[in-house]
């Protein structure tokens, strides 16, 4: 579960992204989107998150078991899920959400980057970047 | 080969080689015409095939699996009537796809002309021989589609483009009727197979007696009379003479258009027999036959009179088809399908000579033609042969038709009995007033009187043999189906009277049958024809007298209207919607965010304050997280660039160290990277553009724009503190099967990594072609940029 206080932070980046990509200027809607998307990625990753639950990285050693390998950690006998019945016992962290965060934020770089060089781009050929008067840009 | 085979070669070959076209146009050129032509013909050979077993009483039924999952087959019956369409469709094909070796142009884009014509002979024969009714639809919409392309063949000039909408819009638009009026059907019989419905007596019983089945015929005969340009639809064939002239021939009189005859026919065992299906088919029928016949007499060009009486003659089949009674369901149908044949061979011919006319007189128009029988004497004799039979002189084929309809109306008027006995026979009689009268016109106003010198060329000649010969054809069998109608009646006309009434059929027919009834109606036919004839300008201008007082009492109006009308609701509309700024559509897309979470929200009455809630926060965490909140603030209000992306980068490093804190050590090593990344691109640009952007913000704007970045930002609060606490429901988590097998299927201790490279690969390549994309992207935008400077 997580911590209020990181639940508030994510909200209140949400807003500050929200606030950012509704400017005129290009450059501050690009530092919006990159707010949003820190947001998103932590929202995302906090959801895999229990008590308790560990790194997912297996650790120790294994042993064979009649019905198949199993770890000392015995895997065998918890649950694990994202979405945490309180009951169940879990070794790790949900790996899932995590590995997805991880191809995000490359993603987010790459779009991030695009936007940049096209706000420079606009800024070349209309010699502003504010939105507003690309009028060439309208829907 | 097989019947089966030689149907399903005989639909595809003409797609497949509307595809060859342009490859065939490289090396034989305008030749490209003949290749077509002899496609056509092999469809038709094809056809031939399977005559001998349907002229024997035998129908083919054969299907293979299409959509098993919804019943769906590709199937094809093969009865008299639909040998009888395929033969129209086909050999008229042969004679079009010939005929335009003349009358196109070498200029025109040929490929796309004869691509056109091939696709939509594909189509049709493939409707015909459907014997599922989904296929049929798909079919028929293709017909409507390639119909669409061929009016608007000339792409630029607006009368193309309007024709070419007009058709689509009613006889697509009359296909959606249709498909509805098919699911109906399917949901009363249970069944898309024609056959299967056809031949089993007791779901026809069944259907007759379903409350729907009033429902189901009225959208069916909507998609019909909207495809033969029946009712008010009619409107679309006149404007559809657009086309070229071969087309028109082809489409608009011979084929295309006759689809919602066949349709009739094809359905005609299931709805027939009942009230229902004599008033609307029947009812449609006469009051289309009277309107069009009548309004022909307005037209002056000889395109749009041959329209009208297209429509007017499609009518009568409708009408015959219509004629049904409880004790005969047939009785119009022999006649009706004799004088679709008939009509074929006459309009097709009637629109070749209006193409000859044409292409050497350089007019169409009726008032300025006159007197060229000297000067083109075998298309005048063409002409003549093809507008009598119209009309319905012996020994032309036309009259035994006629004849035939005349009995048909005098049988329906004596069931009917009443009043009727007169009315629906003198209905008839004021049809064949009616084309008689633009017949003789026909002939008179291009061929006899005084040649208008001033409004034509000097010298005409004669038309070339490419554009004769077609024509000369279709005349040749007009007068033979006339003079000896036993062969085409043996042949084609019973066992397609028999497919259509599902039993043997005997027909008589022979030019003098005695003095009947029928005989006089003809010859009073005849006698008012003429005295019509003579009235004939004085009938025309007092319809364009009246259509000029009263510009609203005509379905053209209505339809301009409602179009137009739509165009400007729909432009009024878009201008509101997308008035342009991007900021508008962001606002909006986020004000719909915060009601699509709201719903739920507050639907399931989430709390606030979930009672799980962790309020024991550890100080490395209140520090952490304030630094963030104060960076993110910080990067959005600082006005300087340099300054807020410092402040950026330093909420993108607090992000990793969340991220060790939420047990995630890959995640932090990513992030701390790519921030540092991220914050050299952000420098490297901004050291491009000015260092600081003053945005004045109004009162009103920023007031706006809080109140919707804090609902955004109540609303994920919401949603977040609620997602453990069931307004989402837990899920079967995919979790379980990384965390297991990563060590024994993948080998790798760390499951995140395991998952990127191993479990979900092609995310990780699809990623990789994300970044590669942007960096090309990137890459271009900066190279394009020598072009302006």
């Amino acid at each position: 579960m997580n911590s209020a206080l990181l639940s508030i932070t994510i909200a209140l980046l949400f807003g500050i992204g929200t606030f950012l990509i509704l400017r005129k200027d290009l450059i501050k809607i690009v530092i919006g989107l990159s707010i949003l998307s820190h947001a998103v990625n932590m929202l995302i990753v906090s959801t895999g998150l229990f008590e308790n639950g560990k790194v997912p990285i297996i650790t120790g050693e294994h042993a064979e078991h009649s019905s198949g390998i199993v770890f000392t950690d015995d895997l065998a006998n918890s649950v694990l899920a994202p979405v945490v019945p309180e009951s169940a016992e879990m070794i790790y962290v949900d790996p899932l959400v995590q590995a997805l965060v991880l191809t995000a934020i490359v993603i987010s770089l790459a779009t991030t980057a695009f936007i940049l060089i096209l706000a420079y781009r606009i800024y070349e050929e209309y010699g502003t970047t504010d939105i507003s008067k690309l009028r060439r840009l309208w829907g | 080969m097989d019947s089966f085979n030689a149907i399903v070669l005989s639909i595809f070959l003409p797609f497949i080689a509307a595809l060859l076209v342009p490859l065939v146009e490289k090396v034989i050129k305008q030749r490209v015409g003949w290749f077509s032509a002899a496609i056509a013909f092999i469809s038709f050979i094809l056809i031939g095939q399977v005559t001998h077993n349907v002229v024997e009483g035998h129908t083919i039924e054969q299907s293979i699996t299409w959509l098993p999952s919804a019943g769906i087959e590709f199937g094809i019956y093969v009865d008299g009537l639909s040998m009888m369409i395929g033969f129209i469709a086909s050999g008229i094909g042969v004679i079009i796809m010939s005929y335009s070796n003349g009358y196109m142009s070498h200029k025109e884009d040929l490929p796309r002309y004869y691509q056109y014509l091939l696709l939509f002979m594909g189509s049709m024969i493939g409707m015909i021989f459907s014997s599922n009714i989904v296929q049929l639809f798909i079919f028929w919409e293709l017909t409507s589609i390639t119909s669409f392309m061929l009016i608007g063949y000339w792409r630029s000039k607006p009368a193309s483009i309007y024709g070419a909408t007009k058709s689509l819009l009613l006889t697509a638009g009359g296909g959606l009727f249709m498909l509805a009026g098919f699911i109906l059907l399917h949901s009363i019989t249970g069944t898309f197979d024609i056959p299967t419905i056809l031949h089993n007596p007791e779901i026809v019983q069944d259907l007759k007696a379903h409350p729907l089945f009033l429902a189901t015929l009225i959208l069916i005969v909507i998609g019909a009379a909207s495809k033969s340009a029946q009712g008010p639809f009619y409107i679309w064939l006149p404007n559809a003479m657009e086309a070229p002239t071969p087309v028109s021939a082809f489409l608009h009189s011979a084929t295309m258009v006759k689809a919602g005859i066949y349709l009739i026919a094809r359905v005609h065992p299931i709805f027939s027999g009942t009230d229902a299906w004599f008033l609307l088919v029947g009812g449609i029928g006469i009051f289309t036959m009277l309107l069009a016949g009548f309004l022909a007499f307005r037209q002056t060009d000889i395109k749009a009179i041959l329209a009208y009486s297209t429509i007017s003659q499609l009518a009568y089949m409708m009408t015959m088809y219509g004629y049904t009674s409880y004790h005969e369901p047939g009785i119009g149908v022999a006649a009706a399908t004799f004088h679709l044949l008939n009509h074929a061979t006459f309009k097709a011919c009637l629109f070749l000579v209006a193409g000859i006319v044409a292409h050497e007189a350089a007019t169409r128009d009726i008032r300025k033609l006159g007197g060229l029988r000297k000067e083109m004497p075998i298309t005048f004799i063409i002409a003549s042969i093809a507008a009598l039979a119209m009309a319905g002189v012996p020994p032309l084929n036309g009259f035994l038709s006629k004849e035939m309809f005349y009995e048909t109306s005098l049988e329906m008027g004596h069931v009917l009995g009443g009043p009727f006995e007169f009315l629906i026979p003198a209905a008839a009689v004021m049809a064949g007033v009616f084309t008689f009268a633009y017949s003789i016109k026909l002939i008179d106003g291009i061929f006899l009187g005084k040649r208008h010198d001033d409004h034509l060329p000097e010298h005409i000649h004669e038309a070339p043999y490419t554009m004769l010969v077609p024509a000369a054809f279709l005349a040749l069998l007009v007068i033979f189906i006339g003079i000896s109608p036993s062969q085409a009646v043996h042949y084609i006309i019973e066992p397609t009277t028999a497919g259509i009434l599902l039993e043997e059929v005997h027909l008589h027919v022979a030019l003098w049958h005695g003095f009947t009834t029928s005989l006089m109606m003809t010859i009073a036919t005849f006698l008012i024809g003429i005295a019509v004839y003579t009235k004939y300008d004085n009938i025309a201008a007092w319809q364009n007298r009246t259509n000029e007082r009263y510009p609203w009492f005509s379905v053209n109006y209505v339809y301009d209207r409602i179009v137009n009308g739509a165009k400007y609701r729909a432009g009024s509309f878009a201008a509101r919607a997308q008035p342009g700024p991007v900021k508008t559509y962001i606002s909006a897309m986020l004000l719909l965010f915060v009601v699509l979470g709201a719903i739920p929200a507050f639907i399931v009455t989430a709390t606030l304050i979930p009672d799980s809630m962790n309020f024991n926060v550890p100080a490395y965490e209140i520090l952490i997280l304030g630094m963030m909140i104060i960076a993110a603030v910080a990067s959005a209000v600082l006005r300087k660039y340099l300054h807020a992306i410092i402040a950026l980068s330093s909420v993108g490093y607090l992000v990793s160290l969340v991220f060790i804190y939420l047990k995630a050590p890959d995640l932090a090593l990513t992030q701390i990277l790519v921030e540092t990344l991220t914050t050299i691109i952000f420098l490297l640009v901004i050291v491009k553009v000015p260092q600081t952007f003053r945005e004045k913000i109004s009162n009103t704007t920023l007031a706006k724009d809080l109140i919707i970045a804090s609902a955004v930002s109540l609303i994920v609060l919401v949603l977040m503190l609620n997602a453990t606490q069931g307004i989402v429901s837990p899920l079967e988590s995919l979790s379980y099967y990384f965390v297991e097998n990563s060590l024994p299927l993948a080998g790798g201790h760390n499951i995140v990594n395991v998952i990127i490279v191993d479990f979900r690969g092609y995310d990780t390549l699809g990623e990789i072609s994300v970044l590669c994309l942007a960096a090309l992207g990137a890459y271009n935008l900066i190279s394009s940029r020598g072009d302006n400077q």
